[in-house]
């Protein structure tokens, strides 16, 4: 029974890294930019998040109204920056590696680098559950967590796959010239793009501070399980995304009971490797943006 | 400057160094000197470590942290918890630091896929591994942190620092003796190749895997070593101090400040981000210290990414004069306490660098003479020009057989590429190879140069088996190939990149005897006019006698000429076919890929057309293609 709560938890779990890869994995198959600064908006998001609910007492999933569009703004404005500097792939990287530790560094100066926990009594998610039968109990920040995965990567996938404005990123992404030359302006694109990228990171950032305390050091830690979902599920597929986050989920879920909790990151970067070995064009082929 | 003036220089520097710092009471040296010393040196060691690979051969990593802890942990465990003596514990460090480089080189470079940004991504799970490993293992770690004693040290070393110094001094000197040696030679060529086209360069014969390999393991080894210091330096070892991403992200920013594609660029770099990060910690401005570290890498990534040692270069004395008057300048004055000094004179240096470079940009080198053809013709200039590499005997077709292709299948995936194709072709020989789209014709050049492996069937060259062959053995085996989109090295000369075929051709040749040869090669196509010009200076025709001209110089026993005339205007293409007639007259054998059917009947021997992965017809050209079958294969159904 311990294993199948385990593994429960771990694929509800998963929907927090898909949301947190999403944005990531689409600018990355649409607009070459591997944005490693995306780390830093969703850290961004979450110290807001704990801002506006400890000073002003927010219920913590409202703050979103207030933060996605801000970081619509922030994630615009960076694709903004890269587009007219024309910075793409490997140079995306190393650009926002620095702007990462910008970000970083900079929630270090404004929050500190202590823990910071968001008080349980402005936080009721933190510690409600739900009990299904069986002895099976699932807490709260897992079910949203989860929730909120399958409305935005579910829905952005949707969105990918039947809208016009989807099929203008699909192309896009399989042929620049050709898409702009049959009228798609990749400009205003890659802005939309960006924008809700930085939105979705907010999203993510409010789920990760539900559940957990911050520094801003756990950008860090971000970043294994995170590329490992972006990569087995196949840049720029987000239905990949979500099933491949589902899946490492279940994996450290599963290992960490089965063996324990600190044999996880050894499951995780193995999984990564593996999966950069053996399918680096990701687990699921067709139906994504690239 | 060579590789031994280089050595002999470095050694001389650190002497100094090594005598300033030994005799430093004497000579009024603060000792807070000697500490800033202790951390350039460390730095540039580490930078230096990473530069190998990720600067010469362009495989960035995010990893350098693992080489760090690796050495780090080795002093902490075998020096700080079991006594050992701590000049054990640093050759140790190197020795696990080469290993893990071994172990990450030997999965990361086996896939082809692993390049660019996956490689980096790669690199960077690395030290999280290691990170959660020694977290949870007692005897290294335990999530405690680890101290390290102060070492005993003799009698004739002053203090603590003083030791320290000469310790990092020789592991940095170590470090940048490699990199010199490295980049002055053959190995160092291959490196730079691979930065700029690496399959290009595995074709022409350069190792790549061999060289990656012993490039990563050689920074490892220094990594470790170093990191084994920083052990000691530090006094306490903790896991995100050695694992976090701090260190990736100074040896990054120092190295591409400095210039990543030279053995002095990460020293540079090295010497003025320590001095910046002192001088901003006296300042009390260490919180902003990452901020500024990594704006300065955006910026740099964006403005600069050559570095500065490529601007310092064109004025190396004025920027060292500004140096030296701008340091003594303020030490005079005794207005700027020292350490100010020497940030100010740096930064002047850099500075006046850039801004000279700006306005005195001189037009690229060897300002390539446009209309040359008719200039290199010209009567006075006759002895100048080498001439073009005429055999004394002009091969006969004799009929030897030098490619010989059994059975030949190919499959991608579910898709079936070649489908038993055999085909021989022999001595003086110049085959059209033709088809439509898709038939086949790019993946039978794929696999006659080695850059596929067949899926079933026997290729073999000259009588020799080449099935399984890496592809720079296949190239010395008497095989060479174009590109049907060129892929020249951008960093090198049109001469050079002519001459790095000649160095890692069959019969392989010095760099200078490489150069005097490479010459031959280009009159051959006749772009001598343009071998002091960057490749970026050439149109597509040109490029395209350049990779001809590559591919010659590796003296090759079969030249396969993929799609060369593409996209060439009909001058253009005259020209070309003369420079085909030309090689083909010095005794090579020619595999052309061409649609130019008209072309292909005045210059082949035979043609071979392929549709649909299987060889349809073979034969004289104009018997061939009146086939129907070739007919409709290429024109479709209505016209046959």
């Amino acid at each position: 029974m311990i294993t199948v709560q385990a593994a429960l938890a771990g694929a509800l779990i998963g929907g927090l890294y898909a949301l947190m890869a999403a944005g990531l994995s689409v600018t990355w198959g649409v607009l070459r930019v591997i944005n490693l600064a995306h780390f830093g908006l969703i850290l961004v998001g979450a110290y807001l998040t704990y801002q506006l609910v400890s000073a002003w007492g927010f219920d913590p999933l409202v703050t979103v109204v207030v933060t996605a569009p801000l970081l619509f703004v922030a994630g615009a404005a960076l694709q903004w920056v890269y587009d007219r500097l024309n910075i793409v792939e490997f140079n995306s990287l190393l650009v926002s590696f620095g702007l990462l530790m910008i970000a970083i560094q900079v929630a270090t100066n404004v929050w500190t680098a202590d823990f910071r926990r968001m008080a349980a009594r402005d936080n009721a998610y933190a510690t409600g559950s739900v009990e299904l039968g069986g002895g099976l109990v699932l807490p709260t920040t897992t079910l949203l967590a989860f929730t909120f995965a399958v409305l935005i990567v579910g829905g952005g996938h949707v969105v990918l796959r039947t809208t016009f404005l989807g099929r203008g990123m699909r192309a896009f992404a399989q042929d620049r010239t050709v898409a702009a030359a049959f009228g798609i302006d990749h400009r205003r694109l890659g802005l939309v793009l960006g924008g809700v990228a930085g939105a979705s990171a907010a999203v993510a950032g409010m789920i990760f501070a539900l559940g957990n305390s911050l520094t801003p050091a756990t950008a860090y830690e971000w970043f294994g399980t995170v590329f490992a979902v972006v990569i087995l599920g196949g840049v720029g597929n987000l239905l990949g995304t979500l099933l491949a986050g589902v899946g490492v989920g279940v994996l450290s879920g599963l290992v960490s009971v089965i063996w324990s909790p600190s044999t996880e990151p050894f499951a995780l970067f193995l999984a990564i490797i593996l999966a950069l070995l053996l399918r680096p064009q990701g687990l699921f082929r067709r139906g994504g943006v690239a | 400057m060579t590789v031994r003036t280089g050595l002999i220089g470095l050694a001389g520097a650190a002497a100094v160094l090594a005598v300033l710092v030994q005799f430093n009471a004497a000579l009024g040296l603060p000792a807070y000197l000697i500490v800033l010393m202790v951390t350039i040196l460390f730095w540039i060691a580490q930078a230096t470590s990473w530069n190998l690979l990720s600067g010469f051969a362009g495989y960035f990593s995010f990893g350098q942290g693992a080489y760090v802890g690796v050495g780090a942990y080795s002093m902490a465990v075998l020096t700080g918890r079991n006594d050992v003596n701590f000049l054990i514990s640093i050759p140790v460090g190197g020795l696990l630091g080469g290993l893990l480089a071994l172990g990450v080189g030997a999965v990361a470079f086996r896939l082809r896929s692993l390049r660019g940004e996956i490689f980096a991504l790669l690199t960077l799970a690395v030290p999280f591994i290691l990170a959660a490993y020694a977290r949870i293992t007692h005897s290294i770690d335990g999530g405690q942190g680890t101290t390290i004693p102060l070492p005993g040290f003799p009698s004739w070393i002053a203090d603590f620092q003083h030791l320290l110094f000469f310790l990092e001094l020789a592991v940095a000197v170590v470090a940048v003796g490699v990199a010199l040696a490295v980049h002055g030679s053959r190995f160092g060529r291959g490196l730079a190749a691979v930065h700029d086209a690496e399959d290009a360069a595995e074709v022409l014969g350069v190792p790549t895997f061999r060289y990656k390999m012993l490039a990563i393991v050689l920074g490892g080894a220094i990594g470790g070593m170093s990191g084994a210091l920083y052990a000691l330096q530090t006094g306490f070892v903790t896991v995100e101090n050695v694992f976090g991403l701090t260190i990736p992200l100074f040896v990054i920013v120092m190295s591409v400040l400095g210039g990543r594609r030279h053995w002095l660029g990460p020293v540079i770099g090295a010497a003025l981000i320590v001095v910046l990060e002192d001088r901003l910690a006296a300042f009390g401005l260490e919180s902003w210290s990452s901020i500024i570290l990594g704006a300065l890498l955006a910026g740099l990534v964006v403005l600069a990414p050559e570095g500065l040692y490529q601007r310092l270069r064109t004025h190396p004395w004025i920027a060292l004069t500004t140096f030296a008057v701008v340091l003594v300048g303020l030490s005079i004055t005794g207005y700027w306490a020292e350490v100010d000094a020497i940030l100010y004179a740096m930064l002047s240096a850099a500075v006046v660098a850039i801004v000279l470079d700006r306005f005195h940009r001189k037009p690229p080198k060897a300002a390539p003479p446009k209309a040359a053809p008719s200039k290199a013709a010209a009567p006075g200039e006759e002895a100048e020009p080498p001439e073009p590499l005429i055999p004394a005997q002009i091969a006969e077709p004799d009929g030897r057989v030098l490619v010989s292709c059994r059975d030949v299948v190919r499959d991608f995936g579910g898709v079936r590429a070649l489908d038993k194709v055999s085909l021989e072709v022999s001595e003086g020989e110049i085959v059209g190879l033709v088809g439509p789209n898709g038939s086949g014709k790019t993946t039978l050049v794929n696999l006659l140069s080695g850059a596929l492996a067949p899926t079933a069937g026997t290729i073999a060259i000259g009588g020799q088996q080449i099935a399984g062959m890496a592809a720079h053995r296949v190239a010395h085996t008497g095989v060479a190939r174009t590109y049907q989109i060129p892929k020249p090295f951008a960093s090198m000369s049109v001469r050079d990149n002519v001459a790095m075929a000649v160095m890692f051709g069959r019969r392989g040749a010095s760099l200078a005897e490489a150069r005097h040869r490479a010459e031959q090669h280009l009159a051959t196509v006749h772009l001598a006019h343009l071998a002091d010009a960057p490749p970026s200076a050439l149109n597509l025709h040109q490029r395209q006698l350049l990779e001809m001209a590559r591919a010659i110089a590796a003296e090759p026993l079969v030249l396969l000429l993929d799609e060369a005339l593409a996209g060439l205007n009909p001058a253009e293409i005259d020209d070309a076919v003369a420079v085909i007639r030309r090689i083909h007259a010095t005794g090579v054998s020619i595999i052309l890929v061409e649609h130019l059917l008209r072309v292909l009947h005045h210059l082949a021997t035979r043609i071979v057309v392929l549709d649909r992965g299987r060889l349809i017809a073979e034969g004289e050209p104009s018997a061939v293609l009146s086939d129907p079958a070739v007919v409709t294969a290429y024109l479709g159904r209505q016209r046959a």
